[in-house]
């Protein structure tokens, strides 16, 4: 199907469409937005700066139950993950966050959890008009109306919606509710190209990526680590905020007999993260564990997986306690090169 | 204040042999960030700061060094810390020597009387930040914003940060070196979180304490800020035996905040830096002095204050009242 | 049961026979273990160097080296010091009772790479774990190998493990045993002094040779260096690294070293290879 418009107060019509899956949307919580699902009979409104936790839970739960079991037993049951779900909303840079983690998740051996609920999951994207101060998504490959890692896109044009089906998933989705829809013409891709360049021209922050994934672990020893870290709290906000980061831990947890294994977000700034249980700890102090994220976002996984693992949401730089600025940072390490 | 004072001083003191580095506050990298800033030696010092955005509390940085085991045959760096501090964060040190945290003669206090700082969200909602590092000063009772040679008259009532509002130790409670004159006090507002919250039935109050622990996304920044949550071995990262789960859900989160809140009463000093810093928007300073305020009441015990009060949790009186006890 | 598709999902296997290697604070114990299922057992393969993620449901589970080679038949073994929470749970485990197991994890030694070759390793302490599927491997294969030198040692004689089994080889005329202890001890008839030493003592020609590492940080260090000194090119050295991990399938992202993944592209490196790492040796 071509692209389609759907006029806006067609929209609650459209989320009705929806109704059996479970629908996840930006909510407001007081002066923040985070995803949440949606009521039934409700229709989220879109128009919201990014949120503050990115909606990698969707696909990637905080929490999640691998397995359930009986303390000392041996028998084991696997969840039923049978959900189907809309993501409504996300920003084209959590989007491509999804697609990035995507391939570590399937690199090699699938992980059955991701896979699973990304099958089960249709990413329905709203491009970017009003990028935030600290966005940078053109310097590592992004933009604002970028369509890797959806299924469709979605991009508001005032009166209506201009949407564009980016994979079979979102085709049958445009079909499914094409009595919505009209055609949409040429003005109305004109106009989507301009929306998009304006966005584009509203971000003023950039790094400069050239040569830094080959040229970082050259500069393991460089003070710049010291200093980018000096201030650092050792706190998960980075980490947990951030749509590409996707460590996680496993844990037994038991109520009386009954218990499950479960795995949570992660993050390599917390001391516990590599400590052995011998006491010894291989990145002892916040120097290394910068270090550590910084490498891996920008060249380990570059190396393994042919692309950057940061999306120039702005997150992390956003809500620093101390203001480590990973734009800061970036332009430190590019100055060392 | 005077800022030319200001990075003299500085620069004296971090060029002290003494003195292995001072922590101040600098210009941040954009809009209204100010950073904390690790100065070395005497040259470092022009870039320090002190302005209404130097809201983050350093104390922390007292307890928060990471140290190494010192190589065989070297001798252990055991500098003094030079550390720049406002009224509220005086008090945290105050309370850090009174737990004997730290010892008197491991720091150098640089005292900075302070009239009162912002709250960068509710400026940001009145003037949006911007990609320019703005500056920002105390102008009379009120605050000059300057931008792009722009200067801004903002009211102190429209952006004054809720901890100031409610402070009451505006000049540092100890220090050795103080810069410019002490401020005065001023009139104090009313406790309006801690109102709101005394003014909920119980099952209100739970309800509203369920919302807000479910937002948690257990990233401890609260903690790692706290000047006061400097325990070596802290229950939450303790997995054997696992007194908190990792699991992020209501009751464990409820039990990390509760144990957060109880382990702080009697030596929280009212910094307010839990709740900046908290990314999921928790109103921590609530809780937080809600128990302070307990503790003020019934036992007469403020922390903080005193270099030679007795620590409050570790303290009994035979006359201490206990109708609390059910 | 069969095969599950879910890597997570362990699987039951029996413990057959439990003993002690050694004793105190941080006692190791060795564990041989069967699975429940004959198909998984049937299926199951693996290589010297392999890892598998072993664990009781409702406790956790670690990586764990198998310390035994699939020659030596369809059972696992498994030496585990104490030292955590999983370890404990697992010490308290005897003959009959259930072991959860998945796996094989990580890459391995590349044993059959090496045919035609002369095999030294040297280990310390716990290290001599992963190092033992190598010995009973080659020693199964011999006449496919140029012959069999061993140097193991540790802090007394009843940290060594698989001490029984080693007093039997240096009996044997197949392959070169050599113990040692840090101390001197009453009734020892082996070497004494540390590891590195007694390796420069005996002074093994590195021609046509390969050899293995594995003990403690301190131990490899200077077992890396006399190697060195030896005439050993760092293509023909081999140690493993361990981090803390999680998954055991380059999901978590706990155990990376550098831009390597522990359990996936480790925990045998080549000595080319692991000096390039930055965090290897951390």
């Amino acid at each position: 199907m071509s692209a389609m418009l759907l006029n806006k107060e067609k929209w609650p019509e459209f989320v009705g469409k929806l109704a059996g899956k479970k629908i996840v949307a930006p909510q407001a919580d007081g002066d923040a937005m985070h995803f949440a699902p949606v009521a039934e009979g409700e229709a989220p409104a879109l128009d919201y700066n990014n949120t503050r936790v990115p909606p990698k839970g969707a696909l990637f739960p905080q929490t999640e139950t691998m397995l359930k079991f009986q303390a000392g037993g041996e028998q084991v049951e696997e969840p039923v993950l049978d959900q189907e779900t809309v993501v409504l909303g996300l920003r084209p840079c959590d989007a491509r966050a999804m697609a990035i983690v995507e391939k570590l998740f399937k690199w090699d051996i699938d992980d059955p959890y991701y896979v699973r609920r990304r099958e089960l999951t249709t990413l329905v994207g709203l491009a970017c008009t009003e990028p935030g101060m600290n966005c940078f998504c053109p310097s590592v490959g992004g933009g604002p109306a970028s369509t890797e890692g959806l299924d469709l896109l979605m991009v508001d044009l005032g009166e209506n919606y201009l949407l564009e089906a980016v994979t079979e998933k979102g085709e049958t989705l445009l079909t499914e509710i094409k009595e919505l829809l009209e055609e949409a013409d040429d003005d109305a891709g004109k106009e989507k190209d301009k929306l998009v360049a304006e966005a584009e021209q509203k971000i003023k922050r950039k790094v400069d990526t050239e040569g830094v994934p080959e040229g970082l672990p050259g500069l393991w020893e460089d003070p710049l680590w010291q200093k980018v870290s000096a201030s650092c709290l050792g706190c998960g906000t980075c980490t947990y905020l951030c749509p590409t980061c996707h460590c996680f831990d496993i844990q037994d947890e038991t109520e009386g007999f009954a218990a499950r294994r479960c795995r949570m977000w992660d993050s390599c700034m917390f001391e516990e993260y590599t400590l052995h249980t011998s006491g010894h700890n291989p990145r002892p102090t916040r120097k290394e564990r910068t270090r550590n994220r910084i490498n891996h976002k920008y060249s380990y996984y570059v190396d393994k997986f042919d692309v950057i693992a940061c999306v120039g949401c702005g997150r992390c730089t956003n809500l620093c306690p101390v203001n480590i600025d990973i734009i800061e940072t970036l332009r430190q390490v590019n100055e060392a090169l | 204040m005077d800022l030319e004072q200001l990075r003299k001083t500085a620069a004296e003191v971090a060029s002290r042999e003494d003195v292995k580095y001072l922590v101040g506050w600098k210009p941040g990298t954009y809009g209204y960030r100010v950073a904390p800033a690790f100065i070395e030696n005497a040259d470092g010092a022009a870039e320090l700061i002190f302005s209404p955005l130097c809201t983050a509390n350093l104390a922390t940085y007292l307890t928060l060094v990471e140290e190494l085991p010192v190589p065989r045959g070297q001798e252990p760096d055991d500098r003094k810390i030079a550390l720049m501090v406002k009224g509220c964060d005086s008090r945290a040190v105050t309370q850090l020597l009174v737990e004997k945290g730290i010892e008197r003669d491991e720091v150098v206090i640089i005292g900075c009387p302070c009239p009162g700082m912002i709250d960068d969200c509710l400026l940001a909602e009145k003037y949006p930040e911007t990609e320019e590092p703005a500056e920002v000063k105390w102008d009379g009772e009120d605050f000059l914003l300057i931008r792009g040679g722009e200067e801004t008259k903002v009211a102190r009532d429209e952006v004054l940060a809720e901890k100031c509002r409610l402070c009451r130790y505006p000049n540092p409670v100890v220090s050795d070196i103080t810069l410019g004159e002490e401020v005065e006090t001023w009139e104090l507002g009313e406790d309006q979180g801690v109102k709101e919250i005394e003014g909920k039935g119980v099952d209100e109050r739970a309800e509203y304490w369920a919302e807000q622990f479910d937002k948690c996304v257990r990233c401890y920044s609260c903690r790692n800020v706290c000047p006061l949550c400097y325990c070596q071995d802290c229950i939450l990262d303790r997995l054997n035996p696992t007194w908190v789960n990792r699991s992020v859900n209501f009751s464990e989160n409820t039990a990390f905040n509760i144990a957060r809140a109880f382990h702080l009463a009697g030596r929280c000093i009212e910094c307010g830096e839990c709740e900046r810093v908290c990314p999921a928007n928790i109103p921590l300073g609530k809780l937080n002095r809600k128990l302070a305020r307990e503790v003020r009441d019934k036992y007469g015990f403020e922390p903080g204050v005193d270099p030679d009060a007795e620590p409050f949790q570790a303290s009994f009186k035979p006359d201490d009242p206990e109708d609390f006890i059910l | 049961m069969k095969t599950n598709t879910n890597p997570y999902i362990p699987y039951p296997a029996t413990v057959e026979e439990a003993w002690y290697e050694t004793g105190g604070e941080r006692c190791i114990k060795t564990f041989k273990v069967v699975f429940d299922d004959e198909e998984v057992r049937e299926e199951w393969t693996h290589l010297p160097g392999q890892c598998a993620m072993i664990g009781v449901l409702g406790v956790g589970e670690s990586m764990i080296s198998i310390s035994c080679s699939p020659t030596e038949g369809k059972f696992l073994r498994f030496s585990i010091m104490l030292m955590g929470k999983v370890t404990r749970a697992l010490h308290q485990l005897e003959p009959g009772d259930k072991m959860m197991v998945r796996g094989p994890y990580g890459n391995n030694f590349p044993v059959d790479e090496w045919q035609g070759k002369k095999i030294l390793t040297i280990g310390g302490g716990i290290g001599q774990a992963p190092l033992r599927p190598i010995v009973e491997y080659v020693r199964a294969k011999q006449d496919k190998y140029d012959g069999l030198t061993m140097i193991y040692g540790a802090r007394t004689s009843n940290d060594l493990c698989f001490k029984s089994e080693f007093e039997e080889m240096s009996k044997c005329d197949d392959l070169a045993c050599h113990l040692t202890i840090d101390v001197e001890e009453e009734d020892w008839s082996h070497n004494v002094g540390f590891v590195p030493q007694m390796l420069l003592d005996l002074g093994p020609s590195p021609e046509n040779t390969i050899a293995i590492t594995c003990g403690p940080p301190i131990m490899i260090r200077f077992v890396l260096e006399n190697l060195k000194k030896l005439g050993f090119e760092d293509d023909q050295i081999y140690t493993t690294l361990e981090n803390r991990m999680k998954c055991g399938i380059g999901k978590c992202g706990r155990c990376n070293a550098g831009g390597m993944y522990v359990c996936k592209d480790g925990p045998v490196f080549n000595y080319a290879v692991l000096k390039e790492i930055p965090e290897a040796f951390a």
